[in-house]
């Protein structure tokens, strides 16, 4: 199964079993979504629980939160990330405050739906700005890398209580994959070990899963045994799985197609050596640059498998000394 | 608006500046945000809506909260910070919130509630229910996007939603001619064909006849209305914002109370007298007084909830 069909597949189960579950956002009714996600729900459940909005972001998604908050289970879907930023106000200021703010008497199971991730598309639609929102209190992050993933991550996110952002990146869409037959969810704020390692333990998430087995893969050929892990969820992180594969390995590469200052990898580092000491470790991302829609700068910006290659037989060296 | 109607509308109005006129003597959980001056507005909308429908406001809310009927001792408590509040006493002033009684709450981003509200009315239309949506907000949201974007998508969506913009002339310091373009601040709705009007605010039976106009409107499935009322603050933002307006223009915007207005207009036609007007007064002091006491006699929360209802 596709990844867009595999999210079209959970949506579909989902609204099929609470009427509760509906989709707001830039063409997601005949249109079927940008990335085609969204297939086939227009012509089964119609435009009322489909619906196309204006576009408008921190309508879509303060309609979406306030839905929430009155009963319903919305999905916004913001066709980029990067025009999250406009929807910031009602997921920051009300969505994931609202069970606290209100002692528990409204809550908003809203989810936030995006695409990050570069894809020749230019420096206003290719940010992946996933940790500026792992530090927000109420609020969950995730991000799959596979379709099983997605199928499960999107169905799990749909069933939580309160607000989830749910990331996906446009190259995988057209990723194809095994899917559990069965009605299941993954639940958030568990990692997967993708590759099994001894020498360094490589976090990532989201397409950057792809170059971490590329490199990991480069790294055999020399002798070094990776073990890679798929955060899949940002917010919670699961530092069981982090913390036992870095206190085997004691050496840590975090890889993000964001910025590294602020970012995903420096969280997990911080995190694994308050609970292992200090350990080695090296983040790997993005330039510190925007990224361009022009091919040759878009992929100089971007971490491929040899920066990831070097960076991690740096590392080695240091946790040798 | 007459007889005991008119009676319960002086009484509400009397007992939101009571209830505010006491708090303000309570600095000791921090500023609050008074309406005093604009009771007619709360009480006039609330006059028009139903027991199913909900009312979102902006920070100012505690004349909004008291007139939708939530009960003033766990306000009060609230406004205090202590855990017998309607939030618990962890959302505190701009965050009031009491959905079971119709309140569904207030939220101190100007303009912010204006989103959440099409949102909770896009749920009650998709339930099918009879109720419809108020959302209350100053003249301060009025520049913002959220009222822009929600005005269009409200009315493409034939929402059971109220706008209602209490001008109340001021944001913060920044009067209302420096900040907004309109003429009136309704002709914004002509541009979506709504039924918008501007409407004095210090009169409390010219707000509840047109909120119920407005209100049959948006009950009836044909969208949004807009309703703009002009009131007046009698203090400064905040009770502990510099106040910006001389004494002479102060005096003037006083003598227009809403509540000296209504009580004047009762006993010219018999419908009180001062024995009555007294009762009323020593009544709504006594349920103050009682929202004091049981503030006081409330805990604060407990440490450990800081953690509690994040997640």
């Amino acid at each position: 199964m596709f990844f867009r069909e595999a999210i079209a597949r959970a949506m579909r189960e989902e609204m099929r079993k609470d009427e509760r579950v509906f989709i707001l956002g830039q063409d997601v009714g005949a249109f079927g979504g940008s990335y085609r996600e969204f297939d086939g729900l227009f012509g089964e459940f119609g435009a009322e629980r489909v619906r196309d909005t204006p576009v408008a972001e921190a309508a879509m998604v303060g309609v979406g939160v306030g839905a929430a908050a009155a009963g319903h289970r919305p999905v916004v879907s913001i066709t980029y990330m990067d025009f999250m930023m406009l929807g910031f106000d009602p997921l920051i200021n009300y969505g994931a405050k609202l069970r606290y703010k209100t002692g528990g008497q409204l809550r908003a199971p809203v989810v936030v739906k995006t695409t990050a991730g570069a894809k020749g598309q230019g420096v206003a639609h290719s940010q992946c700005i996933e940790s500026w929102l792992m530090s927000v209190p109420g609020l969950k992050v995730v991000a799959p890398s596979t379709p099983a993933d997605a199928y499960g991550l999107l169905k799990a996110a749909l069933r939580e209580d309160g607000p989830v952002v749910y990331v996906d990146h446009k190259r995988l869409f057209p990723v194809a994959g095994e899917v559990p037959l069965a009605d299941s969810i993954v639940p958030i704020g568990k990692a997967n070990i993708l590759r099994g390692g001894s020498d360094l333990t490589i976090t990532t998430h989201s397409y950057m899963t792809r170059i971490a087995l590329e490199a990991a893969k480069s790294l055999e050929a020399d002798g070094i045994s990776a073990e890679v892990i798929d955060l899949r969820s940002l917010a919670p992180l699961d530092m069981d799985a982090i913390g036992a594969s870095v206190g085997k390995t004691r050496a840590l590469l975090t890889l993000e197609e964001g910025q590294v200052t602020s970012g995903v990898g420096i969280e997990v580092i911080g995190r694994v050596h308050e609970l292992l000491g200090l350990v080695p470790a090296v983040r790997v991302g993005a330039l510190p640059a925007p990224v361009s829609s022009n091919p040759v700068l878009e992929q100089a910006c971007l971490p491929d498998a040899s920066r990831v290659v070097t960076a991690a037989r740096k590392l080695l060296s240091q946790k040798r000394d | 608006m007459i007889g005991t109607e008119a009676k319960r509308a002086l009484r509400s109005m009397m007992l939101i500046r009571a209830f505010e006129e006491t708090l303000a003597k309570r600095p000791d959980h921090g500023f609050q945000l008074l309406s005093s001056g604009e009771e007619a507005v709360a009480v006039g909308l609330c006059a028009a809506l139903g027991p199913d429908d909900q009312l979102l406001t902006g920070g100012r809310s505690i004349g909004p909260a008291l007139a939708r009927g939530c009960d003033p001792s766990r306000v009060m408590a609230e406004l205090l910070g202590r855990s017998t509040g309607t939030n618990r006493g962890k959302g505190g002033r701009g965050h009031l919130a009491d959905p079971a009684s119709g309140f569904f709450g207030s939220h101190a981003v100007v303009g912010g509630n204006i989103n959440v509200a099409a949102g909770v009315a896009l749920s009650m239309q998709m339930s099918r229910t009879s109720g419809i949506v108020a959302v209350l907000f100053g003249d301060g949201a009025f520049g913002a996007g959220a009222l822009h974007e929600i005005l269009n998508i409200s009315t493409a969506w034939k929402l059971p939603l109220l706008f209602v913009c209490n001008n109340n002339q001021l944001s913060v310091s920044t009067p209302r001619a420096t900040a907004l373009a309109p003429r009136n601040l309704s002709d914004i709705g002509l541009a979506f064909g709504i039924p918008s009007k501007t409407i004095d605010g210090m009169d409390v039976d010219t707000v509840s006849e047109a909120a119920h106009e407005a209100v049959a409107w948006v009950r009836s499935g044909k969208g949004p209305a807009f309703l703009e009322c002009i009131s007046y603050r009698f203090a400064s933002h905040s009770t502990t914002a510099r106040e910006t307006r001389s004494r002479a223009e102060l005096a003037e915007i006083r003598s227009r109370c809403p509540i000296v207005k209504l009580t004047g207009q009762l006993k010219a036609t018999g419908g009180l007298d001062d024995a009555a007007e007294a009762d009323l007064k020593r009544e709504v002091a006594e349920v103050v007084m009682a929202a004091i006491a049981f503030s006081d006699r409330s805990e604060y929360p407990n440490p450990a909830e800081a953690l509690t209802d994040v997640w």
